[in-house]
């Protein structure tokens, strides 16, 4: 049942034998079949089926069969999870599974894409596996142009936003219709090009439409995105903010191509990660009085500062909670590395504070102030901002109380930071109270190690001095 | 279970198809032309007497229907992988394990009897004279497909074939319709109107029924009862399943729809019944389909993967004719798979051209819509644009 094309193997022995390669073709294939009937008459291709119809690739989740396995019409071959379900691959074949091109588990294989060969029942099978596989190698080797294809493209849509001009929408279809550049349209509308003057110049030019080439477009959303991401810094910031006057009802904003990988990364995290939330209430009041003390003797540093060397020596002490994934296995890094999220004009970037435990707390403050500024002037390596155990997102200078973020796998937490702020305490005194909240991934780290962190974290902040004691202050 | 005549050892073989040919030079000595079977006792209503419980096949037809039904089944199997690759999109109803039907009644029709069917049209479009590019290109759109392209899966026509119909038992008046023009012309044709078990429940059949009876139109309402009506079995849809009892004063027969040649004999009959003025006649063929509904259907979830595998081992329609055949000397295994070979170059002939053909262009999208056009302007997307109507193919069916 699947999508067959059969290929004759003889018309293959032709290349390999001049001789009968000639003799076959006065006698046309009919004769050529009687003559050397041990030889794989015919080989069937079974490729990806689609079972949905809205599947483009699938999981080969399990085969039924192995390789020699003889098949009958109505067995089941495999099971292929599509977007949909697990459905089974029957077939309404006959003949023997001579060799499976794609094995158990393979995750992301596109319809059409040759999974296996079914030789005809009484063939030798493993004659057909070495015959084919050298054969169909060669059809299946990925095609090189597609990469150019794209760079092409992306430079063309670079060298369109660089325009200063707004364009609108009418105009944008103008140009993209006619295939024209902005650059050689006298313009006459106050901010630049109007359709107007694209019509005009179309009627002077005597122009036609270009015909339009149905790969360009989802290349152009797509892989330049994908490109653009991959570049370290903070890609050029693109949002142009204009004041809007009456005469225009709106403007279009470009978003960069770093917000949409943000976005489509965090929409696979919240999707596809058990989410799942912790938060906690410390008295920060030490903490503050412990910075005050410092600065009024000259040493600065902030309470974010401070937060990370807490976080950190909580991660020290609960070291269920400082995983990482490594494909689907859980890992324990040795060291704590902590990301720190700083927002920039073109999206959220999270530089990383590595080995804070070996830091004190002005070395951290240094570190984090570093990576913030060079995350700003888009001046990060691209080991700077990738990797670390645990990130920290902190809003409490924009006094947010308290929010929950996304993990950002392969990380399985994150801590929300949000501002302190005063609240009545114990017979009647003010305290200072920030919240904290954990989002941690439940396949990678248990509810109850995640509340044991949490509560280190708050005692840690509570009474900073205990941040000298070392494991032996882990609460049982 | 069947009784073998042997008869007329050395009488001439004829042989229409020549790429068998050669193999007669060695294969003829030894086989027989004729052999006789019993077929499973009919079932039957309001009826005195049945059809003949004994048939005879000759080596000739016996080669006719094997072929047909391998033609059939790898047609059908090609649309599946066809629809799997994504290149027939739409509606596909395949008609694998119920060959046996329409080669059986095609078998004893005459060449002005005429057929109507419901959406699995594949099998009855192939054997009212389309070939398997005709069908497999109309599945994919192409130029080459009996009704170029423009109806797919459930709208194919030829002659005296009135085609696929998409609405489920709107095809069960629309042949007692074809029935009353055969009698109005005043040939003695009949019309084979074909539904499921499932549109067997529908109040359309009934009133078909009666205004058949109490008219006399030449008309037989075959139900190919499958087992399902889409995912539901006969047993939860229908308060009788004795669906060739539910004509009431319309008489009756039930066939084994796996055993090509009880199809042809009970069809036979229901010809004669018919064709003699004896008004209408409703015939059951218990069958089986071994795909799902439609593609949209594994096929699984209502029924067990074992019951389908059971009837493919035991009650499959071609296997068992083979096996016949082979033990009657009708035909060596070596001719069958030389027939089974040249199926498979036709099928994979038949499935590149309709890769590869072409569309037809937005020219004849107003062509063809009536047979005699009285206005020849059709409206396009408003009222006010109007576009030609052209008369390009031959009207089939136009009297």
């Amino acid at each position: 049942m699947a999508s067959i094309t059969r290929i004759r193997a003889c018309d293959y022995l032709f290349h390999l034998n001049v001789f009968r390669s000639s003799f076959f073709k006065k006698n046309g294939t009919q004769s050529a079949l009687w003559f050397h009937s041990s030889a794989p008459k015919h080989v069937i291709e079974l490729k990806m089926p689609s079972l949905s119809p809205t599947m483009t690739s699938g999981t080969i989740v399990n085969w039924h069969k192995k390789e020699g396995d003889t098949i009958s019409p109505g067995d089941v071959l495999c099971e292929i999870q599509t977007d949909k379900a697990v459905m089974a691959f029957e077939t309404e074949e006959e003949g023997i599974l001579a060799k499976i091109y794609v094995g158990d588990d393979s995750s992301d294989v596109q319809v059409g894409s040759l999974i296996a060969l079914l030789a005809e029942s009484g063939e030798d099978w493993k004659n057909v596996q070495d015959s084919e596989t050298s054969k169909i190698s060669s059809e299946i080797s990925p095609k090189p142009e597609k990469s150019n294809n794209f760079i092409e493209v992306s430079q063309q849509s670079e060298g369109f936003s660089k325009k200063s001009m707004i364009l609108g929408p009418a105009v944008r279809g103008l140009l993209q219709r006619y295939g024209l550049s902005p650059s050689n349209i006298l313009a006459s509308g106050p901010r630049g090009l109007l359709k107007g003057d694209v019509l005009l110049h179309i009627q002077k030019e005597n122009l036609k439409p270009v015909p339009i080439s149905p790969i360009e477009k989802p290349i152009i959303s797509s892989k330049t995105a994908v490109v653009e991401s991959k570049k370290p810094a903070v890609a050029k910031a693109t949002v142009k903010v204009q004041n809007l006057t009456h005469e225009q009802e709106y403007q279009d904003l470009e978003l960069s191509s770093m917000r949409r990988t943000i976005a489509k990364r965090l929409t696979a995290s919240k999707t596809g990660i058990a989410h799942a939330y912790n938060t906690v209430n410390c008295k920060v009041d030490s903490v503050m009085n412990l910075r005050q003390k410092f600065k009024n003797e000259g040493i600065k540093f902030s309470i974010n500062d401070i937060i990370i060397k807490a976080v950190a020596t909580a991660l020290d002490l609960c070291p269920d909670v400082n995983v990482i994934w490594k494909g689907d296995q859980l890992i324990q890094p040795t060291t704590v590395d902590i990301s720190v999220a700083v927002a920039t004009n073109s999206g959220l970037i999270t530089p990383i504070v590595t080995d804070v435990l070996a830091r004190g707390v002005l070395e951290i403050g240094d570190a984090v102030r570093d990576l913030a500024e060079r995350a700003r002037g888009g001046k990060l390596q691209l080991h700077e901002f990738q990797g670390g155990s645990f990130t920290i997102s902190n809003l409490g200078m924009y006094g947010v109380n308290e929010f929950s973020a996304i993990i950002n796998p392969p990380q399985c937490a994150i801590l929300a930071v949000g501002g302190s702020r005063l609240e009545l305490g114990d017979g009647g005194k003010p305290v200072t109270v920030m919240s904290a909240t954990l989002s941690y991934d439940e396949e990678a780290i248990s509810p109850v190690a995640a509340a044991v962190f949490m509560s280190t974290v708050r005692s840690l902040l509570e009474s900073p001095q205990s941040l000298l004691l070392g494991h032996r202050s882990l609460l049982t | 279970m069947f009784s073998i005549t042997l008869r007329s050892l050395g009488r001439q073989v004829h042989q229409q198809n020549k790429s068998l040919a050669p193999l007669f030079t060695y294969s003829k000595n030894g086989l027989n032309t004729e052999a006789s079977f019993d077929t499973k006792p009919f079932k039957l209503h309001k009826l005195e007497e049945g059809p003949s419980t004994s048939v005879t096949l000759s080596r000739q037809d016996a080669l006719k229907y094997y072929k047909d039904m391998q033609m059939i089944r790898r047609m059908e199997t090609a649309a599946g992988n066809l629809y799997k690759e994504k290149i027939i999109r739409g509606f596909c109803h395949l008609y694998s394990g119920q060959e046996a039907c329409c080669v059986g009644m095609r078998a004893s029709m005459r060449s002005y009897d005429a057929v109507i069917t419901a959406y699995r049209a594949h099998g009855w479009t192939y054997m009212m004279g389309v070939d398997p590019v005709g069908v497999l290109a109309e599945l994919t759109g192409r130029s080459t497909g009996c009704a170029r392209g423009k109806g797919g899966s459930m709208h194919m026509y030829v002659k005296n074939f009135y085609g696929g119909n998409g609405i489920v038992g709107a095809q069960q008046p629309l042949g007692a319709g074809v029935a009353l023009a055969l009698k109005y012309q005043g040939t003695d044709g009949v019309c084979l109107t074909l539904y499921g078990d499932g549109a067997a429940n529908q109040g359309q059949l009934y009133e078909a029924m009666n205004i058949a009876q109490l008219w006399k139109l030449p008309v037989i309402f075959i139900c190919e009862n499958n087992g399902y009506g889409m995912g539901t079995s006969v047993d939860r849809a229908s308060a009788s399943t004795n669906y060739y009892t539910r004509g009431d004063y319309v008489p009756g027969i039930w066939v084994d729809g796996m055993d090509v040649l009880a199809v042809r004999e009970a069809t036979r009959f229901a010809i004669d019944h018919c064709a003699t003025g004896k008004g209408p006649m409703v015939m059951e063929v218990v069958t089986y389909r071994y795909s799902g509904h439609s593609m949209s259907d594994p096929g699984t979830s209502y029924r067990s993967r074992d019951e389908i595998q059971e009837v493919r081992q035991t009650r499959d329609p071609i296997t068992g004719f083979r096996e016949r055949m082979l033990s009657t000397n009708l035909a060596t295994a070596d001719e069958l798979k030389d027939i089974d070979q040249e199926v498979r170059q036709v099928i994979e002939d038949a499935v590149k051209r309709a890769k590869s053909d072409k569309e037809i262009g937005l020219e004849e999208l107003t062509a063809d819509i009536s047979c005699n056009p009285i206005d020849t302007r059709v409206r396009g997307v408003t009222a006010f644009d109007t576009l030609s109507h052209r008369r390009l193919g031959p009207a089939v069916n136009n009297h």
